[in-house]
């Protein structure tokens, strides 16, 4: 008999097996009573030797089951049916589950998109990245590219700096800056992507003479080019230069960033200085079949020692930092990986304050329950019967939960889109509910439900039958009542936990805020300048057009002063020089030179900007002639650093590769020009300025072609951006202006990541505090229902609502000095993990540990302060005819 | 309410005795247990309601088929017969415990004598 048409013939199966066993019990009786017995007595005996008609009827039924599947049915159709019989419950519950399901299906949508999904390449696991901690020479990649065995390998250059592959798209309507990478032939084949259009690089294109090819990112091609279908073949300038339009990308592809906008091919010129001495170049590989991950290290650690000796002169032998091949995935996320698995932890305690939450709704309601748990034993429920019934309903309230949750995931995603940093969470835009975040999110709800039903189910299912049947007294509720307050201490416990993260995330950034950056950011508006490179290669072309543009801005009303920098602080940008300092160190030929973060400024900068002066004179307008006497400024750390103890004034410094020293003739104060947490990126090791002259060449060993403007002005940004605009367009209508911002925002910019983990943790810690105080509010409440008569004696024998008052407050008041005594704890041990998100102060800061203490005993008084009242209004009468 | 563990001497003996009373006739849900306990000369304490799970599960195996009829006592009863089916596995069953037996036996001997 195959299932299906059991499944038809089920009802007859039952009805006989009931009729069978009924006629049994018949047989049964009417023989006893044939032989003498009366019948009451025969009917009693011949049902005390069946056994239980019920329990037989149904395990004779099992049989017949997909056994678990239609007990199941039948749990949830009942289920359902007692939920809906209580809305009010139900929708407290389902909502108390939806606050904390969500939550976390956010971030775990987060953290799915930026840690989980695949690489959008062909079998991203054999990606590796070879340049964590080493770059290599354009010359030491095509040197891999043809004798590594381990791996195919392909290199890139991106952006802005010495890589020079920052464009000027010009000819199509307004100039507008282009961020580019410039990438070796295999590329895009190494990756396995295929173009939108048109074809990607072809071997051979990254050699000189062939590279004037350009493909470009979806986005470009849809707003620059309005998704012109004919663009390929088409001719572009870029950089003055014409370019062939070959190829489009799909608008997912987004290496090396998200931000790329055109790839040309790299010049990988035998001939040319930049082979061995230009820009460094990362590389990536993919892994042969076979090979793994160790031999590829191993190889490219002989190659390394082998390319030492190849180079045109005598490298250090420590050049190169320890060999790392690590999956490109690795690299891509980067530290944003630890931060948010902070997150994902820091709302799972928020889900396990809802479950409490839960819980203890569940073992109030359980009390009321007590009876109709008592029937269905009577009638043959075994305990483990009981329990599968209440857990199903439970797992139904979470299932529930994470529907409503997943609702309310999907604007918590969009904000959380809002509020994070593009720029800092790679693949942050392709955040979405996905079938992974949906079966998350359905797994949780399942979860949720055993943990917070398992207690209450357990509990429940101890049936006492004689007792709870006659009086549904109170057994179940004294017994729960410490179990309750067990899960009221946990809550407190973990929104402790939660707050105490919080405060030292606001403590953190509140230290940031109040960082000096060094400079002053009040009404001060910044522009990027950008002319092509061919632009400055007559350096007096370039200065003389920058200086009309400074003096143009200096005669709009308003402004009172404009200067140049090549890269302002704050803004991601370095320009640096490898430098010799005079007298340091003794022995130099072993060492690189020490690295120096170079901004090369026009006089009036250190004033607009209002950086102090601390010793030796400012630069002066004399210093910027191609025939004056070459001069720089120090920081004050950088001075105490090399040459500590001795004045740096008349001392000399000069870029490594060239013979001319530069006289330092004045000190200055340090600014932040990282970050508000650091002064400088950690791989540089010091600061000076220049004045923008001819000699002030960076490490490309040109002079800086691009500068932005600082103008500290009364007037707003906006009509200040407005006259750079138009003083840039008169002067050369080619030359785009990018990054129009006040200073404010930039400096406001650099803290968008701690501001928005600050923002998360808030609202957990928010979320933690609410769920929290509503479980003591519970637990106080129910005791006080619980306590009536109690509390009625007590009137009556003369106490006053002060005393009961006191009497209930007294007894919220344990529940929290409990539940922060153990979040201390917890928050002792848990924030150690967020140390790396901390700035100015320790892991256990007293400050906010005593604050915390302090708020939430107060805010569980508080939830107790109702009920409290409640009691002390008891009437005495009332109270003791209660029962 | 009696537990479940006491209901059979090793999981599957009901159904073997089940078998082989019927392998000597056709008989229905009452005459079987009084058949088994007679056999058993009252040593085996079977809850008598515990043999119909036990004979649900032979029809599902199609070990024994039922039908209605009349009883010899003019009551409407449903006959069990043990099918070709069930009759191999009573064989096979009876082999394999006989064989256990034995081994049993032949382990326990020493201690006996």
């Amino acid at each position: 008999m195959n299932s299906i048409a059991r499944l038809f013939k089920r009802r007859r199966l039952y009805e006989d097996l009931s009729e069978e066993i009924h006629g049994h019990l018949d047989e049964k009786t009417n023989e006893l009573i044939d032989n003498g017995m009366p019948a009451e007595q025969a009917a009693l005996l011949a049902r005390r030797e069946f056994g239980n008609v019920t329990v037989i009827e149904e395990r004779g039924r099992e049989t017949w089951h997909w056994a678990w599947l239609e007990a199941l049915l039948a749990d949830v159709h009942y289920g359902v049916r007692s939920l809906r019989k209580n809305p009010g419950f139900t929708f407290v519950v389902i909502l108390t589950l939806a606050l904390g399901i969500g939550a976390n299906s956010a971030i775990f949508s987060l953290v799915n998109a930026v840690l989980l999904r695949p690489l959008p390449f062909a079998k991203p696991d054999r990606v590796v990245s070879l340049s964590r901690n080493n770059y290599y020479p354009q010359a030491g990649f095509v040197e891999m590219r043809t004798t590594l065995r381990t791996m195919d390998v392909a290199a890139y250059l991106e952006g802005w700096g010495d890589a020079r592959v920052d464009f000027n798209l010009t000819g199509e309507g307004e100039p507008e800056r282009l961020y580019g990478a410039a990438v070796s032939a295999e590329l895009f084949s190494l990756l396995g992507v295929l173009p939108e259009r048109g074809r990607v690089f072809a071997p051979g294109e990254d050699q000189p003479g062939k590279h004037r090819e350009v493909i470009l990112s979806y986005p470009l091609w849809e707003h620059k080019f309005k998704a012109d279908p004919n663009v390929i073949g088409r001719q572009i300038t870029l950089a003055g230069t014409s370019y062939e339009v070959v190829g489009v990308m799909p608008a997912h592809f987004q290496f090396p960033s998200s931000k790329t906008e055109v790839w040309v091919p790299l010049n990988l010129d035998p001939r040319a200085n930049s082979y061995w001495d230009g820009p460094w170049v990362p590389v990536i590989g993919r892994l042969r079949d076979g090979v793994s991950i160790e031999s590829a290290r191993a190889e490219v650690e002989l190659f390394q020692r082998r390319l030492l000796p190849m180079f045109p002169w005598k490298m250090p032998a420590d050049t190169w930092k320890a060999v790392s091949v690590i999956p490109l995935r690795q690299v891509i996320v980067g530290d944003v990986q630890s931060k948010l698995l902070i997150l994902l932890g820091a709302i799972a305690l928020v889900l396990l304050i809802a479950c409490a939450n839960v819980a203890n709704l569940l073992l109030a309601r359980a009390t009321t329950r007590q009876r109709e748990m008592a029937v269905r034993a009577t009638l043959g429920a075994g305990r483990w019967r009981i329990c599968r019934q209440l857990l199903t309903e439970s797992i139904l309230l979470g299932i529930g939960g994470s529907a409503a949750g997943l609702a309310l995931a999907y604007f918590a995603i969009s904000w959380l889109k809002a509020i994070l940093p593009a720029d800092d969470i790679p693949r942050l835009a392709s955040v979405s509910i996905d079938f992974r975040v949906l079966l998350f999110t359905a797994a949780i709800g399942v979860l949720t439900g055993v943990l917070f039903g398992l207690v209450p189910a357990l509990e429940l299912s101890k049936v006492d039958l004689s007792g709870s049947l006659k009086t549904g007294s109170k057994n179940v509720a004294t017994s729960t009542h410490w179990l309750r307050t067990c899960l009221a201490i946990t809550e407190i416990a973990f929104a402790v936990v939660l707050v105490t993260a919080a405060g030292l995330m606001v403590k953190s950034l509140w230290q940031l805020v109040h960082v000096d950056p060094g400079f002053s950011p009040e009404s001060v508006v910044s522009g990027r300048i950008t002319p092509d490179q061919a632009f400055c290669n007559d350096f007096s072309r370039c200065q003389s057009f920058y200086n009309t543009v400074v003096d143009r801005m200096r005669a709009v009303p308003g402004v009172r002063g404009a200067a140049l920098v090549n890269a302002l602080p704050l803004n991601g940008r370095v320009g640096f020089i490898a430098a010799d300092f005079e007298g340091y160190p003794e022995e130099h030929d072993q060492k690189l030179s020490p690295l120096l973060f170079d901004s090369v400024i026009t006089p009036d900068y250190l004033p607009v900007m209002q950086i102090p002066l601390l010793e030796g004179r400012a630069f002066v307008d004399s210093d910027t002639g191609g025939q004056a006497e070459p001069v720089a400024l120090i920081t004050a750390s950088t001075a105490r650093k090399f040459w500590p103890g001795q004045d740096p004034v008349g001392k000399h410094i000069k870029p490594a590769w060239e013979k001319q020293w530069r006289r330092i003739v004045g000190v200055v104060a340090d600014v932040h020009e990282d970050s508000l947490s650091s002064t400088l990126p950690s791989w540089i090791n010091g600061a000076i300025y220049e004045p923008y002259s001819t000699h002030a060449v960076l490490i490309d060993r040109h002079p800086a072609t691009e500068m932005t403007l600082v103008v500290r002005g009364t007037t707003d940004a906006t009509s200040l951006g407005v006259a750079l605009r138009g003083v840039v367009r008169d002067l050369d209508p080619q030359v785009p202006v990018t990054e129009l911002q006040t200073l404010r925002n930039v400096v406001s910019k650099s803290l968008s990541v701690s501001r928005s983990i600050m923002a998360l943790f808030a609202v957990f810690a928010a979320l933690a505090v609410l769920l929290g105080a509503v479980g003591v509010y519970g637990v106080i409440s129910y005791s006080v229902a619980m306590r009536t008569p109690e509390i009625g004696v007590r009137i009556a024998l003369g106490a006053k609502p002060r005393d009961i008052q006191r009497l209930v407050l007294g007894q919220g008041a344990r529940i929290a000095t409990c539940g922060v005594a153990l979040g201390v704890a917890g928050a002792l041990l848990a924030t150690r993990l967020m140390t790396a998100l901390l700035y100015g102060v320790t892991a256990t800061d007293p400050t906010t540990f005593v604050a915390v203490t302090i708020l939430l005993t107060f805010i569980a008084v508080i939830a107790c302060y109702v009920p409290a009242r409640r009691a002390a209004r008891l009437d005495p009468l009332v109270a003791l005819r209660y029962e | 309410m009696k537990q479940e563990n006491e209901r059979d001497l090793f999981p599957g003996a009901l159904e073997m005795m089940v078998l082989r009373t019927l392998r000597r006739q056709p008989l229905h849900g009452y005459a079987l247990v009084q058949s088994i306990k007679r056999a058993s000369d009252d040593l085996l304490q079977i809850e008598e309601g515990s043999l119909y799970p036990a004979l649900q599960r032979l029809l599902k195996e199609e070990l024994v088929s039922a039908e209605w009829g009349v009883s010899t006592t003019n009551r409407r009863v449903r006959i069990y017969k043990l099918t070709p089916k069930g009759a191999r596995h009573l064989e096979r069953e009876v082999t394999s415990f006989e064989r256990m037996l034995q081994g049993i036996t032949r382990v326990l001997a020493p201690v006996k004598s």
